[in-house]
């Protein structure tokens, strides 16, 4: 008794098999039969990847992104795992799509197909709200803005809103609730709802056959029946493949799935939601007030209605679509409602041209997210603190918000402020000429009385001032000789306006012990009017008394890393 | 099918070697990255934590002849798979002071990787999970563990005793870093 015979003899799998492959095809075999196998195919790759997905995801505000730029960056084929998932789920909606025809054109959902037809409208509404629950579950800048106008949709719904709204998305805000919510109801509820209707979907096919070509006589019916396996499964196998081919080039050339920066609650964000959402999202700018949410509610309402009640409208016994003009004509117009709306919405988008500059500075600011996320890892703080850990992130923050405005660029009112800030040539250039462009040119010191004069010196002796002051910046590469051949000028010239020594108060011009280090930076920015820094002359807003101390000290350490870096070292930071 | 004419029998036969062939390439075509996908972390290190020292306490504070002390050891930041996060706690040491001078061991049972307890009353290390048993110096005195206690490297800076984690594969006799 071979292996086969014994787990026959208990198991009984030989009849299941045959059963289950030897089911004739009336009419013979058929390429016009392959799309629910080829969905069927989809809906087994969604899963697989779908599990392996899960492998390395975590549902929660603080780590959902996270984890998923750890798939893409750092698991080995993560990117193509994830890349498979996200572009199977349209290629689930594009199958369905076609098997919906196919099977309406075939006149499927007339008797005795009835509860197979209804079966598969529900099955297609279980997709798309696939497609919904997983859009949020990167926790990334689209899927978070997309999914608050659905549920935002959801809370607008009659009596009910506010109350539906929190159910869904667990509690008043979007957080860690709505994430393992829609966790929940994406990899449980979901996919169990999914597999029983496609049991009960498939155990109707067999019990009334394939739909069959409406055009041959029932004669040409039977005579021309070929066997399931394997003429039909061979058709099935070859669409598969295509489909599988086209999924996989698809996603090999877009290079897996986007993943846009952490969701930031505070940003803006222009929401787009997927493709197959698109025909709903261009119909909602049409209308306003309560109108809005009879369409953002009715519409899906009223396309799944028609669907189900298909079948109990139009209850004659013709197939053939020629003779059923109402039913084609309606469906016509519905593919090209929603073809058209799909197209006015990428239409308005292409044209829009600040909304394609503000789409690159969201995909710069992904980038960004994803290459400090491989380099530092996320904090626990999750999402957006990915950015707090690029290099002087807070002081580039204060910078930008507090200072740029009067240190760089054209309407600059104080000193330039970059690469080389107190650096040796800095400083000669100061010294040599305080009040030109570059230093006090544009400020309120700039050439009046009183203002800081040119030094006269030149050579070794300028050297030796510049060395002086340089000294004071902390930077270790000092030379010491000239450091105290600068002294001596200082005493001669200098300190008839400024002191040098630590917390005396000058006469008109800056203490200059320590000026440029870290500490008095952080000082002066917290009272640049001080009574050791510019006293009554001062120009430069209080700005930084209102900066927490850690913040002062953080962008002290920025300005004072400045004098060793390059502009392309600036650059390299990035906008924060 | 059984009538099917016999000159459909090679073409059939045809058709059920391409559809195995197409089933199979689709399988394999997804098999091999999902197997390099979840072997990911087989090879990888998921969980760094840097091999510096960590501060404990001042070295003076372990007696000669005192009972031992289980110390928390803290590294001030650790790479998690994506996450990076601060001051974790790796594990736990018991440090004392003998007539060699200062030990300090893992808490980490080398049996299966329970918490080595203390056992005042008889004054040896106890395994509270299978009954392993130590010597205060960290000899196997009974139980299934096949070895002693591991040792932690230690060192004293500025009078602070400081201990460096390492990570010990449990079970065996042979004491092995993972």
């Amino acid at each position: 008794m071979s292996v086969r015979d014994w787990l026959d003899e208990r198991t009984g799998y030989r009849a299941v098999v045959k059963h289950a492959l030897e089911e004739p095809v009336l009419g013979g075999a058929s390429l016009a039969y392959v799309f629910g196998s080829v969905l069927l195919f989809v809906l087994i790759l969604q899963m697989t990847t779908g599990i392996l997905l899960a492998f390395y995801y975590a549902p929660s505000a603080t780590d959902a992104w996270a984890s998923v730029a750890n798939i893409e960056d750092r698991v080995t084929m993560g990117w193509l795992v994830r890349g498979l998932h996200h572009h199977g789920a349209s290629a689930m909606v594009i199958v369905a799509g076609l098997h919906l025809v196919q099977t309406a054109v075939w006149g499927a959902y007339k008797r005795p197909r009835e509860m197979n037809w209804i079966i598969g409208v529900l099955l297609l509404g279980l997709i798309m709200a696939f497609a919904l629950t997983g859009y949020l579950l990167p926790w990334d800048q689209t899927g978070y803005w997309a999914t608050k106008v659905a549920t935002g949709i959801a809370g607008s719904s009659p009596m009910i809103g506010d109350q539906l709204k929190a159910a869904v998305q667990g509690g008043n805000e979007y957080g860690n609730l709505t994430l393992t919510r829609f966790f929940a109801l994406h990899v449980f509820v979901l996919p169990a709802l999914t597999l029983g209707l496609v049991a009960i979907h498939l155990a109707l096919f067999r019990k009334h056959g394939v739909t069959p070509h409406w055009w041959k006589s029932e004669d040409a019916l039977a005579r021309d029946v070929q066997p399931f396996w394997p003429d039909q499964l061979f058709r099935d196998f070859v669409a598969m493949a295509v489909a599988f081919g086209g999924i996989l080039a698809w996603t090999v050339h877009e290079h897996g799935a986007r993943l846009d920066a952490p969701a930031d609650p505070s940003s803006g964000f222009d929401a787009r939601p997927e493709w197959y959402f698109r025909p709903l999202f261009q119909a909602l700018k049409y209308f306003g007030g309560s109108m809005e949410r009879i369409v953002a509610l009715g519409a899906p309402v009223v396309v799944g209605g028609f669907l189900l009640a298909l079948p109990f409208a139009d209850k004659s016994r013709e197939r053939a679509p020629q003779r059923r003009p109402i039913v084609m004509s309606l469906l016509a117009v519905g593919g090209l409602c929603v073809a058209a709306l799909t197209f006015l919405s990428y239409r308005e988008d292409a044209g829009d041209a600040s909304l394609a500059e503000r789409q690159v500075a969201a995909e710069t600011r992904a980038q960004k997210a994803r290459v400090l996320a491989e380099l530092y890892g996320v904090p626990a703080a999750g999402g957006t603190s990915v950015f707090e850990t690029a290099t002087f992130y807070r002081a580039r923050v204060i910078w930008a918000k507090s200072c740029a405005k009067c240190h760089e660029g054209d309407k600059r009112e104080g000193p330039a402020i970059g690469a080389g800030y107190n650096t040796r040539a800095w400083i000669r250039g100061f010294l040599t000429g305080p009040s030109s462009e570059l230093y006090f040119g544009r400020s309120k010191l700039a050439d009046k009385e009183g203002a800081m004069k040119p030094v006269d010196y030149t050579g070794a002796d300028l050297d030796a001032l510049v060395e002086m002051v340089y000294a004071e910046t902390g930077a270790p590469d000092i030379d010491a000789k000239k450091v105290a051949r600068g002294h001596e000028i200082f005493e001669d010239d200098c300190s008839n306006c400024h002191e040098r020594e630590v917390g005396k108060e000058s006469v008109s011009a800056p203490n200059l012990y320590g000026r440029g280090s870290r500490w008095w930076l952080a000082q002066f920015i917290a009272t640049p009017g001080g009574a050791t820094f510019f006293g009554d002359r001062n120009a430069m807003p209080k700005i930084g008394a209102d900066l927490s101390p850690a913040d002062r000290d953080e962008l002290a350490r920025y300005i004072t890393w400045l004098r060793v870096a390059t502009p392309a070292n600036v650059h390299a930071l990035g906008d924060p | 099918m059984s009538e099917a004419p016999p000159a459909d029998g090679g073409r059939r036969r045809f058709l059920k070697v391409a559809t195995c062939a197409l089933g199979g390439g689709i399988a394999g075509t997804v098999l091999v990255p999902a197997t390099r996908y979840l072997l990911y972390p087989v090879d990888t290190t998921t969980v760094t934590t840097g091999d510096e020292p960590i501060d404990v306490m001042p070295e003076a504070r372990i007696k000669k002849g005192a009972p031992p002390l289980r110390v928390g050891l803290v590294a001030p930041s650790e790479r998690d798979a994506w996450g990076s996060v601060q001051n974790v706690p790796l594990g736990a040491a018991w440090v004392l002071r003998d007539d060699g001078g200062l030990k300090a061991w893992s808490a980490v049972c080398p049996h299966l990787g329970c918490s080595i307890g203390y056992d005042a009353g008889d004054k040896k290390f106890r395994c509270p999970c299978h009954d392993s048993s130590f010597s205060l110096a960290g000899e196997r005195l009974g139980g299934p563990t096949e070895r002693g206690m591991d040792p932690l490297p230690w060192d004293v800076k500025d009078g602070r005793l400081r201990i460096t984690w390492v990570r010990y594969k449990v079970g065996g006799s042979t004491r092995e870093t993972t």
